[in-house]
């Protein structure tokens, strides 16, 4: 790797101006990679029996939001953040790979997914505290995957190399190999996660469609008429037509 | 001393308390509120169309906030702060409490169903379980009185399973949404109806509350008044009148009597300084919920009523009951990626399916003796914590597999009528107590053959109904894996019951106590049975009639 190219690291209060400059040191630094010509294990080689970290992180036992907070203005930062700079980049990395840039709608990162992430990891509830397992686990799982097969971190792998790694994580179902199916649950989780954290931001919501949240005066308008014309397709389509609603 | 100017005392502030208090003020008799919980503005504590995305955790449910960040229960859910309940070995029981001005109107779903002729009169169809002490025809008009009080919306259908409210009462109800109509589609190919739901939300304004503007969800609370909650409508109301006073932070300890075991007061700590106070009134009306009345009522030992108050029958406590629940769902094929548009709405369900069994069950084509209904989840909602469907790959994939699961998943969540039974019941554990030195209530629960043949075939109903849709179910669960935790569906009655014998209940039809002329109860507790149809609507009928009543009484000095 040349030297003068510092390595991507997620920065959690940055801008969103910031996180695109460091996404085009990012795209720059996988480029470089990709043709330095690192030493690697061979993806062909399978790992016998698969591998997993086993981390058992502490447990988080400091105090949640209570049983009556402010519901107006919700607390920005309830409890501290736990991930490490560097679990944060991966996760960062990870996010844009799962939600990454679409002609205008933004990636994961440009909506601050990995902070949702790290407060989400970061709670002391059971729900996040098993999720918290899951996630440290899949992150340390991911890192030493790519250390087994790049000799290099996945943060400093080439974008085609972190896809050949996701490749083999990203589904989950009949056909995934023995040695991939605890870290492709794990990732399954993850993904969850990173998606909400993308849908539930405003870019997101658009996104995804979602056009309520707004006061209508009147009557409640109802289907559209490009919704009634899609149902009655339905309808057909399902020999439903003589049933409908009246 | 100020408690003198109080006629009646009326403990908890929820859809009972609030109905009674609205009630009696009006009447001209002064009453004073006792809540143990805080005090509560919706008008400026209500979270509306506050995203998930600006909340912690994206909203998700915690053991802090059980249905969200956002929903409107303070200080409460299935565990309060410093106020344990025990649950007998082997046994599943879920209370949810909410210690706020209004109580867990602020929240509710807002369903309201009328009971019927068959609700009220089980046993004397099938011989289970209790009949109430009265017809439907002597409660339709208390039904149509609350009705247009609270401000319900929905049509008169005809079905059997929904009496009709009188001409004019009801709102008009909201325009069904795409996913709704095509299960109606499919459950009439099924024989099975699907109609506007009965929900306390306004379609018009009415008094100082706004019609309903369709958007931000019910259960955040609603500062516009729109959907029903005591805090917006009959506690401002009554307190209108000049009549009413509230005291919040008041947790009763007991029912106090006299050395003739007369009912004198009652006695209540003041959670802010931790003093316990007395205080005296004419008469005393428990509207704390079902089982915290029971639990108060079982407190107050004397020498006159060893084994509680109002408890020579030993039936407080008793004939405890929830709802039946069950849940299945399905993304639907042929409903992905369909055209976008804002399907908010009223927030729930516009259109349900009511119990449509009555002929078979009389007909003894049934294995099981009463009804339930299906409520529906579906739409196109705000995104949360949850993406919905089996999700593979990532990247544009992924988000092509996000984009044709939103508002493609229909879910049935059933609601059915339970049996008392003699192993579903509370008592009070007097090992443990809570932060207030009140012993707690210790609660036994069992679903019985009833329930579970119930869910069962709620369970093939549905299968049926999404299969028809084009939806691949796969499997059932067994009704025991399927059916809801005791408790869990927020319906629990049955605890002080209304009967027409001193020996078999605890109250009469007017919610008096048999055994103490001047004490009522006017919660969830009196119910007889527990019909499928969510008890809240029928709590406020009956807080409304039967104070009407007390007003007759008190008038004619009588009590």
């Amino acid at each position: 790797m040349s030297e003068n190219i510092t390595p991507y690291q997620y920065l959690p209060n940055m801008s969103r101006r910031e996180s695109l400059k460091w996404l085009t040191v990012l795209a720059a630094s996988a480029v470089v990679t990709s043709v330095s010509g690192c030493s690697f294990i061979s993806e062909t080689e399978p790992v016998k029996v698969g591998h997993w970290p086993d981390l058992t992180p502490t447990p988080i036992e400091v105090a949640g939001y209570g049983t009556d907070p402010n519901l107006i203005l919700p607390p920005e930062s309830p409890w501290p953040r736990t991930l490490s700079s560097t679990q944060l980049t991966l996760v960062a990395v990870l996010s844009d790979i799962i939600v990454p840039r679409d002609g205008a709608v933004p990636s994961a990162t440009e909506v601050k997914v990995p902070d949702v992430i790290d407060e989400w990891v970061s709670a002391p509830y059971q729900t996040q505290q098993r999720d918290r397992l899951v996630v440290l686990n899949a992150l340390a799982w991911i890192e030493e995957e790519s250390q087994r097969r790049f000799n290099l971190g996945f943060v400093g792998l080439s974008g085609e190399q972190q896809l050949k790694i996701m490749d083999d994580i990203a589904y989950n179902n009949a056909q995934t190999p023995e040695e991939f199916k605890r870290i492709a649950k794990a990732f399954d989780r993850f993904r969850g996660l990173v998606l909400a954290a993308f849908y539930t931001s405003p870019e997101g919501s658009k996104d995804i469609g979602y056009l309520g949240n707004v006061p209508i005066a009147g009557d409640y308008p109802g289907p559209t008429e490009e919704a009634r014309q899609h149902l009655e397709q339905v309808l057909a389509s399902l020999k439903l037509s003589d049933y409908a609603y009246s | 001393m100020r408690d003198n100017r109080h006629e009646v005392i009326v403990v908890g502030s929820g859809a009972g308390g609030a109905m009674a208090a609205y009630t009696l003020t009006k009447s001209g008799h002064k009453v004073l509120m006792l809540e143990a919980g805080r005090d509560y503005d919706p008008k400026t504590e209500t979270p509306m169309f506050k995203r998930n995305g600006d909340a912690p955790l994206m909203g998700a449910a915690t053991s802090d906030k059980h249905f969200g960040f956002y929903d409107a229960t303070v200080d409460g859910g299935w565990q309060v702060p410093d106020e344990p309940y025990s649950v007998a070995e082997g046994d599943d029981f879920y209370w949810w409490r909410a210690r706020m001005l209004g109580g867990r109107t602020n929240h509710w779903g807002r369903f309201s169903l009328r009971f019927s002729e068959h609700d009220f009169k089980g046993k004397s169809r099938d011989g289970l379980g209790a009949d109430w002490p009265f017809d439907y025809a002597e409660l339709a008009p208390w039904y149509d009185k609350t009705e247009e009080l609270v401000g319900v919306c929905g049509t008169n259908t005809g079905l059997d399973d929904m009496p009709p409210s009188a001409e004019g009462v009801l709102h008009p109800p909201p325009q069904p949404r795409v996913p709704e109509l095509l299960i109606a589609a499919a459950a009439k190919k099924q024989g099975i109806p699907m109609v506007p739901m009965h929900r306390a939300v306004l379609t018009r304004p009415k008094d100082d509350r706004a019609a309903c503007f369709w958007a931000t969800p019910c259960g955040h609370g609603c500062s516009i008044g729109a959907a029903f909650q005591t805090t917006t409508s009959l506690l401002p109301m009554a307190k209108a009148t000049g009549n009413l006073q509230i005291i919040t932070q008041a947790m009763v300890k007991s029912v106090d009597t006299d050395d003739q075991g007369k009912v004198i007061g009652v006695t209540y700590i003041d959670k802010a300084s931790g003093h316990t106070h007395n205080l005296k009134a004419k008469v005393i009306i428990l509207a704390a919920s079902a089982c915290e009345s029971a639990r108060i009522l079982l407190n107050s030992k004397s020498q006159h009523f060893p084994d509680g108050l109002a408890n020579s029958s030993g039936q407080v406590g008793k004939n405890l009951m929830d709802s039946t629940g069950a849940h299945l769902g399905a993304i639907i094929p042929a409903l992905k990626g369909r055209p976008r548009y804002n399907e908010d709405g009223h927030t729930s369900n516009h259109l349900f399916i009511p119990w449509w069994g009555h002929a078979a069950q009389a007909k003894g084509e049934l294995d099981f003796p009463r009804g339930y209904h299906f409520e529906i989840g579906c739409g196109f909602r705000e995104p949360g914590a949850g993406v919905s469907g089996s999700l593979q790959g990532y990247g544009k994939a992924v988000k092509q597999q996000v984009w044709d699961n939103y508002g493609a998943y229909v879910g049935f969540s059933l609601r059915g009528e339970m049996l008392p039974n003699p192993d579903s019941y509370m008592e009070i554990d007097e090992s443990v107590r809570d932060k207030w030195g009140i012993p707690v209530s210790k609660f036994h629960f069992k679903w019985s053959e009833h329930e579970l043949k119930q869910i069962e075939h709620g369970l093939k109903t549905a299968k049926a109904l999404l299969e028809t849709m084009g939806a691949d179910v796969g499997e059932l669960p067994s009704a025991e894996q399927a059916i809801s935790k005791g408790g869990s569906i927020i319906h629990e009655v049955g605890t002080t019951r209304m009967g027409s014998s001193a020996e078999s209940s605890v109250t009469n039809q007017w919610g008096q106590t048999w055994d103490c002329d001047n004490l009522f109860v006017m919660d969830g507790g009196v119910f007889a049975s527990n019909p499928h149809k969510n008890c809240t609507l029928t709590i406020m009928t009956l807080a409304m009639r039967n104070a009407s009543w007390l007003s007759a009484q008190l008038k004619g000095g009588v009590i």
